[in-house]
């Protein structure tokens, strides 16, 4: 057989090729792989491959870039080709991470307890000393010992010669092991027949021992374990996402904690929970502003009280950053001599600590063949080729090295191995790193079986997902039967039946309260403009008048409508602002704003909405392009796109989510949100309204969606009381106004802890606008004389409606303090 | 000598505070140069939790969260405090300077690796050239150790001038280094630079100081401040404590809350609270002394 997929010479001799060691033929544990493929053919698998990133795509799966302003939400890269390593390998390369997860466990439980590497020398103490990720508060703090490193990432790679090197070890709150698990689901379903025949070991049993190390780490019955994340913003936030929901822990922010009674609650919408155990992603300086680092936003203050009293366990335990760092290479193979009685298993590549006399003799006299390091990461220098300097540069440098030789840290660099990768049609080779991962278990250790392989971008032997390379699955091929066991489907544990719904903290209610109210406020604001819109032109001066009123019903305090008082607004100053109005995403209360709302919240709940519901988020930001000129005549079309969408969310939102407290959040929102405009525009009709208005009506009930309930009972005489009737008494419509407090009241009901004088309000509202018999009203219809019969009713409608106004907001405000108090507020840093 | 020290400091916000964590650093640390015969914190609100915690460097801190909604906080540092330094003698034949710096790094000894964390740069203090090159007047090829801090200490105390508007407790050393003017901790922080530049080891020690009324003039209660200064490690001697706001050494007028590598490990009173808009901060310290 040939590769006759590969299209490009490949650069053998130089790398080693995990595919072929001559370029010709594949190593033996590739030939079913690439067999199959080219069974398949390139077309087959162009298909199967479009139709992976469709769903990628849909899914939402992302990494963000940080420097990149666009960066945000940058689809995730992954290749159709797995890495394949033989079981041989595996066993050699696992012996190895865990040799090195013990090491590293011993050592940081001396650092942070008796110290005793430091005193004998074992290692150097400015490691410690001058190492901002060294933090006094842990020292001496109880924890348990396997919190150290729940979690452990190597970076491996492969020189030519074959062998396995370590490049980088992630102790303190490493990612990708999410990665690797969409990875995987991605190609296995790609490639279903191969991977089945392929006898591939599986990655749920890994996760599993995480979830049962996790549960195990609080010490207690039942515990609550939560996922600390940074945010929507931090580049792996999709992988927070997915974990947590894949493992079946709350996701939080650092916002959602609180430490009282030295021990961590989670705000939710029951009141405060405690919680046993975090797993972080939150790098662990910025874990608590109290004793680490003050100016932190992401973290919980009086963590660090919370550990000490034991009431709190973290994985990884705080702390554990301090050696994060390639300064600590070169003290392994003694470390493990003198900690574990072996010989290191694994090396690391060649690193020179430049704090030792010799190695920065060593590196100033070969500064061309290593690339150089802050020791300290936090220092956030970039690493250094010596071979790019110039000759000037390299005094110069070689002066900063001099003057704090500690902070430096040097490293030979190994050319990458290399390994297919599919790219437009055809098989290239690409240099790889293989990210695998170790559990510390507390029962022992536990290694991922394969990882997540980075692959280099076209020429550069650099492998960083920051600058947008791409990632690969890793296949260990067993030889023996596997463990099929799934984390979405236990096969021996029988399942415990569960009804009630996930928590719901503060932050969660918060945001699907705003999606809710957002939600409406848009399709509002849509259905406005698409009923102003198209009058504009053809409109008399009394029906202009109509559309300026229509227009004030949205309250804007943004209006591009020119400041002089006396005017009103001509049609093409309307015009101006309704266009406005529609695409200006700079003024906040315009729909492309409204919508961007959305979709900014949407991302911050996005583990809580359905993959149909993100992606029609996603649509719905992107339906108005705010710099595209769009033409007065486009804009209805636009605007019936936008309405349809709106309309799928609200079917979603009805038919696909459970009705838990998230639900009722973003129903009170809708509601809430409803009702407040409704009342608003009831008002304009509650004015008694004169001949020139009466277009007015017809475009009230355009905008309520509510023409063809009113023509089917009144054929076509509009008559102010009958349109009241239609969208404020009729409880039967839902976009009257008595349906929303009918629901309002029902919905809040439902809330745990309400308020009862809340409650209260809202069913005298409702009873007040039952009460009135609009039958008996005395409407001035203009032409006819006055009647004297209940001639003061329309006032009080209108006062009604104004208190409603009133109280509506003042709803939402409680219900803010109630159940959202606090959720996003940063607490305030004072006396640092 | 016996004091009677009272320091309170209070918290005056706008709008309710729902949720207060905060640490005081106001206990006074045991060491070999004085004892605290009493010392007690008063807060009000009365918090809900509270404990007390020996950190890193040994010195005495107070955690309390206050989790009902209060518009003010007052905490009063209440202590009693024996302060017998023997004087100082500055050995003139101590070592060369560079002899300190050459042996730091290699004594493995408890007391040389606790003094060797010192030698490096901390939250708020950054090892800078310029800072090497101002110390490097003082500190002339050979001269004993002891010798050049003195005159370091001196030169600082001429150099710069007191301040008390020109900087805030926010303000970076090096910016306080630049305009030649600060306050007490500023004058702290940078003669730690100094020597940290240099690379010795120095630590920030917070406490307070005695004054003395103008002649003829009762003690005016409360008029007193907290004060800050520095210690210097020296080979074969140990801490040497200097004062560069008031040009001296520190003798029987200075007693010691804490020490650690800047104001961030050692602040008096911090804390991150819920709520509470702007809010305005009172300090007094009243320093009595005692008859025997």
């Amino acid at each position: 057989m040939t590769l006759d997929l590969y299209q490009t010479a490949l650069r053998y001799g130089a790398a080693y090729d995990e595919l072929s060691a001559d370029g010709v033929n594949p190593r033996p544990h590739w030939a079913h792989l690439m067999e199959s493929l080219r069974t398949m053919g390139p077309e087959e698998l162009g298909r199967r491959w479009s139709r992976a990133e469709r769903r990628i795509r849909e899914n939402g799966i992302t990494y963000n870039i940080y420097s990149d302003p666009l960066g945000a939400n940058r689809p995730w890269k992954t290749d159709l080709v797995p890495l394949l390593l033989p079981a041989n390998e595996w066993r050699f390369i696992e012996a190895g991470i865990i040799q090195r997860a013990q090491l590293l466990s011993l050592l940081l439980k001396d650092i942070y307890g008796p110290q005793n590497l430091i005193a004998n020398g074992n290692i150097p103490a400015p490691l410690l000393y001058a190492n901002p990720a060294f933090l006094r508060p842990l020292v001496g703090v109880q924890v348990p010992d396997y919190s150290y490193l729940h979690m452990l990432a190597v970076d491996l790679a492969r020189s030519p010669d074959g062998k396995w090197w370590v490049l980088a070890d992630r102790t303190q709150a490493p990612s990708g092991s999410g990665y690797a698990l969409e990875n995987r689901t991605i190609v296995s379903d790609v490639l279903p027949d191969s991977f089945r025949d392929s006898n591939v070991l599986r990655l749920a049993p890994f996760f599993r021992a995480q979830r049962d190390a996790l549960i195990n780490l609080a010490q207690c019955d039942n515990p609550r374990v939560v996922l600390l994340t940074p945010g929507p913003l931090n580049e792996t936030y999709f992988e927070h996402s997915y974990l947590s929901r894949y493992l079946g822990f709350t996701l939080v922010e650092g916002t959602d904690l609180t430490v009282r009674n030295r021990c961590v609650y989670l705000k939710t919408v029951d009141g405060l929970e405690q919680i046993d155990v975090i797993l972080r992603r939150v790098d662990d300086s910025f874990c608590d502003p109290l004793e680490l680092r003050g100016d932190s936003l992401l973290g919980v203050p009086g963590l660090v009280e919370a550990i000490v009293a034991g009431n709190i366990k973290i994985a990884n335990a705080l702390g554990s950053g301090v050696i994060e760092t390639a300064a600590v290479m070169p003290f392994l193979p003694g470390l493990c001599r003198h900690l574990l009685g072996e010989t290191l298993k694994l090396p690391s590549v060649a690193t020179w600590w430049c704090g030792q006399e010799d190695a920065l003799d060593w590196v100033l006299n070969h500064l061309d063949s290593v690339v150089v390091k802050p020791a300290f990461p936090a220092r956030g220098m970039e690493p250094v080729f010596g071979v790019e300097l110039a000759q000037a540069e390299k005094h110069k440098f070689a002066e900063q090295l001099r003057a704090r030789p500690y902070e430096f840290v040097a490293q030979e660099q190994i050319s990458l191995s290399t390994a297919p990768v599919w790219e437009s049609g055809h098989l290239k080779s690409r240099g790889v790193v293989l990210r695998t991962y170790v559990l510390n278990t507390g029962s022992g250790f536990v290694a991922i079986p394969g990882g997540l392989v980075r692959v280099s971008d076209a020429e550069g032997s650099v492998v960083s997902m920051q600058r947008g390379g791409h990632s690969k699955d890793a296949w260990v091929l067993w030889d023996s039967p596997v463990d099929t066991f799934s984390m979405l489907h236990p096969r021996n544990e029988p399942v415990e039946l569960r009804r009630v719904s996930r928590v719901v903290q503060s932050s969660v209610a918060d945001n699907v309260f705003w999606l809710g109210r957002y939600v409406e406020r848009a399709e509002n604001i849509a259905r406005i403009l698409r009923a102003v819109i198209p009058r504009i032109r053809r409109a008399d001066d009394a029906d202009h008048g109509c559309l300026l009123r229509l227009h004030g019903c949205l309250e804007t305090r943004h209006s591009k409508f020119p400041k002089a008082k006396d005017a009103k607004p001509n049609s093409a100053e309307l015009e101006i602002e309704m266009i406005s109005l529609l695409i200006d995403s700079k003024r906040p209360d315009s729909l492309a704003s409204t919508l961007k709302e959305i979709s900014r919240i949407g991302g911050h709940v996005r583990d809580r909405l359905s993959g149909d519901m993100m992606s029609l988020i996603g649509k719905l930001r992107d339906c108005i392009q705010p710099d595209e000129r769009v033409e007065l005549l486009e804009s209805p079309a636009i605007l019936t796109a936008c309405l349809e969408m709106l309309s799928a969310f609200s079917g979603m939102e009805r038919e696909n989510i459970n009705r838990g407290s998230g639900w009722l959040f973003m129903s009170l929102g809708r509601r809430l949100e409803r009702a407040i405009y409704l009342s608003r525009q009831l008002r304009e009709i509650t004015t008694p309204l004169s001949a020139r208005d009466w277009s007015l009506l017809e475009c009230l009930l355009e905008v309520a969606d509510s023409s063809m309930t009113y023509r089917t009972r009144y054929y076509t005489t509009l008559q102010p009381l009958a349109v009241l009737d239609v969208l404020m008494a009729d409880e039967t419509n839902p976009r009257a106004l008595a349906f929303q407090l009918n629901h309002l009241v029902d919905l809040y009901e439902k809330l745990p802890r309400y308020l009862a004088d809340d409650l209260q309000a809202m069913k005298e509202a409702q009873s007040t606008l039952r009460n009135f018999d609009l039958r008996t009203l005395s409407y001035p219809l203009p032409g006819a004389t006055a009647t004297d019969s209940d001639s003061d009713g329309l006032a009080r409608l209108e006062r009604f409606l104004r208190e409603l106004e009133r109280l509506l907001p003042s709803w939402s405000n409680d219900l803010s303090s109630r159940y959202f108090s606090h959720a996003r507020t940063f607490p305030i840093s004072i006396g640092q | 000598m016996n004091y009677k020290i009272l320091h309170r400091t209070t918290y005056k916000y706008k709008y309710p505070v729902s949720l207060g964590n905060h640490v005081a650093c106001l206990t006074p640390r045991p060491s070999l140069v004085h004892q605290a015969a009493r010392s007690e914190l008063i807060i009000h609100p009365e918090p809900a939790t509270r404990t007390e915690r020996i950190d890193y460097f040994g010195n005495i801190l107070c955690f309390f969260t206050i989790q009902e909604a209060h518009k003010e906080l007052e905490v009063e540092a209440r202590s009693e405090v024996t302060v017998q330094r023997n004087a100082v003698s500055l050995k003139p034949q101590s070592i060369a300077w560079e002899e300190a710096v050459r042996l730091l790094p290699t004594d493995q000894s408890r007391a040389g690796l606790e003094a060797y964390q010192f030698q490096f740069e901390s939250p708020r203090i950054r090892i800078r050239p310029e800072f090497a090159a101002y110390a490097l007047r003082s500190f002339t090829p050979g001269r004993p150790l002891t010798e050049a801090l003195i005159d370091l200490n001196t030169r600082i105390y001429k150099d710069f001038r007191f301040d008390s508007k020109a900087t805030t407790v926010r303000t970076p050393t090096e910016d306080a280094f630049r305009k030649r003017r600060g306050v007490c901790q500023d004058f702290a922080h940078i003669e730690i630079a100094c020597l940290r530049s240099l690379n010795l080891a120095a630590r920030y020690v917070s406490g307070y100081l005695r004054t003395y009324p103008p002649p003829g003039r009762p003690r005016l209660i409360g008029a007193d401040a907290s004060h800050a200064w520095l210690s210097a490690y020296c080979p074969g001697y140990g801490w040497l404590d200097l004062d560069p706001t008031n040009n001296l050494v520190p003798s029987d007028g200075h007693v010691t809350l804490a020490w650690g590598r800047d104001y961030s490990d050692v602040s008096p009173l911090r804390g991150l609270i819920l709520g509470g808009g702007a809010h305005r901060l009172r300090v007094s310290v009243d320093m009595e002394p005692l008859e025997d």
